[in-house]
């Protein structure tokens, strides 16, 4: 069953999404995808879709949707308030939109980007096997007020006599947002032997997130030394959360739109459990690093996946009860 | 490449979930073909676990889960990999195509013309004379399907930007070390920019967004402002057809 969803307001900037290509790096294009892929898999499992299913990420203002049919949701990433017909609901939740009421994500502040599931299938174009933007190449994605999403869903709408929503009391893994300086894990990168006072540097200071920063890195503002000599790094490939020293007094962390070029001394790796918050972190957050070893960084990591497992057992059984059937 | 040549790698780890693999020979063609092989071998049995393969002009970094597989596991098929024997299919010089493509090289056009021509000790004209003169080969497709190529032939290494410029307009040809580099998309480079193409690079509309590929030959040939704004945008193809 296809259900047009009509989009009455879009924010600054609402494009379609997933969790990136796989494969194009060899062709010079960039993974993409959901910059906070954290996020982005909860609101799909919270609906029932596959980790990696298209979504909607939107930045910034207020996103609005209307649905000509009944469609189930749920959002997550940065802190919002999101209501259904006026009425609040919760975010980090599976919601219904029954038919013709409109859906309302606005965010409150302290992070960068918003992602809404749709149980069921999303259309949208395809470049290279993904619907994640790469807007350097012209494949914008972008969603404006006025257009229509078109979904084939299942989902039948659900009614009770005193609850329009369903009560569910899910494990989600949300993320948290600090109010303060935000703390990101890292693990050593090999340039620490030739600029060896950039481990205390980055263990002490606060680095500010600047508005150069962009989908290819974030640029921080702070303290950082530079390698005594000054030999040219053959472009290498470069992991995405790479710490990397410019010539410039300034700190790169970079994104998933990195490109190979970026041959700067690294000096750490942000771990990938810390990922998240990352890709949630824009101009003027405050930001503060700590060490950490391989051993600790991959027991975060797996503990971020097992509570993914867990949440999608859970949602599965909570379906089950519920009559909703999984795409 | 001959299989019995055992080549030795090093393999570092790169964060938590990716390795750095590369080369320790003296011979900088070693080193570069050492490492097309190795990446052909990955991607032809993928290990499990293997998420992407990123290939750099001497190296390659390998990303992996870390929940299914580990730096020592990927470090310990890296080395099997390098130790097996050829597969065989593998397409080498397949059909060699070149490109002579048009580049109006000014201050509009080349904005580090100056500065770069100044470092080598030597005057602009002589520069363009010598980028001209060079033959380049296509070593990969670098961001944006850019066509990363080595054969500068300038005295010595150019260095990088102190800061990276953030938006340099597409066509623009760019250039670092022994490599030449042009911009498909305006975008950001830590590269020289020295001069600009008419043609468009990729075209994403296209079935086939690059007409280039790997091996291919180019050569860069001056030419006016007046001639540029003639070609305006034309999609780039191969002079041999």
């Amino acid at each position: 069953m296809s259900t047009t969803i009509h989009v009455t307001s879009a924010g600054w900037m609402t494009t379609f999404q997933d969790l990136g290509r796989r494969d194009a790096e060899r062709l010079g294009v960039p993974t993409g995808g959901a910059a906070d892929q954290h996020s982005a898999a909860v609101a799909n499992i919270l609906v029932g879709n596959g980790y990696g299913d298209t979504l909607i990420e939107s930045i910034g203002g207020e996103l609005a949707l209307v649905p000509e049919g009944n469609i189930l949701v749920a959002v997550t990433g940065a802190p919002v308030d999101v209501t259904v017909n006026g009425a609040r609901v919760e975010p980090w939740s599976p919601v219904v939109v029954p038919r013709s009421q409109e859906l309302r994500i606005r965010e409150t502040g302290g992070g960068m980007r918003t992602y809404l599931a749709i149980n069921g299938h999303v259309h949208s174009e395809r470049f290279l096997g993904s619907t994640a933007p790469d807007p350097r190449m012209g494949f914008t994605q972008k969603i404006g007020v006025g257009e229509s999403l078109f979904v084939d869903t299942s989902f039948a709408g659900f009614k009770r006599d005193y609850f329009d929503q369903p009560l569910f009391r899910l494990p989600s893994p949300t993320l948290d947002f600090p109010a303060n300086s935000w703390t990101i894990d890292i693990v050593e990168g090999r340039a620490l032997e030739q600029i060896p006072s950039m481990r205390e540097l980055l263990s002490e200071s606060t680095y500010v997130v600047t508005d150069r920063s962009n989908h290819v890195g974030l640029r921080l503002d702070g303290p950082v030394a530079h390698p005594e000599s000054d030999d040219e790094i053959v472009s290498h490939g470069v992991p995405i959360g790479a710490l990397e020293v410019p010539h410039a007094d300034e700190l790169i962390v970079l994104g998933r739109y990195r490109t190979l070029t970026a041959g700067y001394p690294i000096v750490g790796f942000a771990t990938r459990a810390s990922l998240a918050l990352l890709g949630q972190a824009g101009p003027g957050r405050h930001l503060r690093f700590r060490w950490v070893d391989h051993e600790a960084a991959v027991r975060k990591e797996t503990q971020r996946r097992l509570s993914l497992d867990g949440l999608r057992f859970a949602v599965r059984e909570a379906f089950d009860a519920l009559g909703f059937s999984q795409p | 490449m001959t299989a019995t040549v055992h080549i030795p790698l090093t393999v570092e780890s790169f964060g938590d979930s990716a390795v750095m693999v590369s080369v320790t020979d003296d011979d900088q063609r070693v080193r570069r073909s050492a490492i097309v092989d190795l990446r052909e071998r990955l991607l032809a049995r993928r290990p499990h676990g293997v998420c992407d393969v990123v290939a750099g002009l001497e190296s390659l970094l390998i990303e992996f889960d870390p929940i299914t597989t580990s730096a020592i596991h990927i470090e310990y098929v890296v080395h099997l990999l390098a130790e097996m024997p050829p597969a065989g299919a593998v397409p080498e010089n397949a059909a060699r195509r070149h490109f002579d493509i048009p580049v109006v090289f000014d201050d509009e056009t080349g904005p580090d013309l100056a500065e770069v021509a100044d470092e080598l000790g030597i005057g602009v004209p002589e520069l363009v004379e010598r980028i001209c003169a060079s033959r380049f080969t296509i070593s990969l497709l670098a961001a944006a399907m850019a066509p990363m190529m080595d054969g500068l032939d300038v005295p010595r290494a150019v260095r990088r930007r102190r800061e990276p410029r953030t938006n340099v307009p597409q066509g623009s040809i760019m250039i670092a070390g022994e490599n030449a580099i042009i911009q498909p998309f305006p975008g950001p480079t830590g590269w020289r920019v020295i001069g600009r193409t008419p043609h468009t690079i990729v075209d994403i509309a296209r079935e086939s967004p690059v007409s280039f590929a790997p091996g291919d030959t180019v050569t860069f040939t001056s030419v006016s402002a007046a001639d540029a704004r003639r070609i305006d945008g034309e999609f780039l193809v191969a002079a041999n057809g």
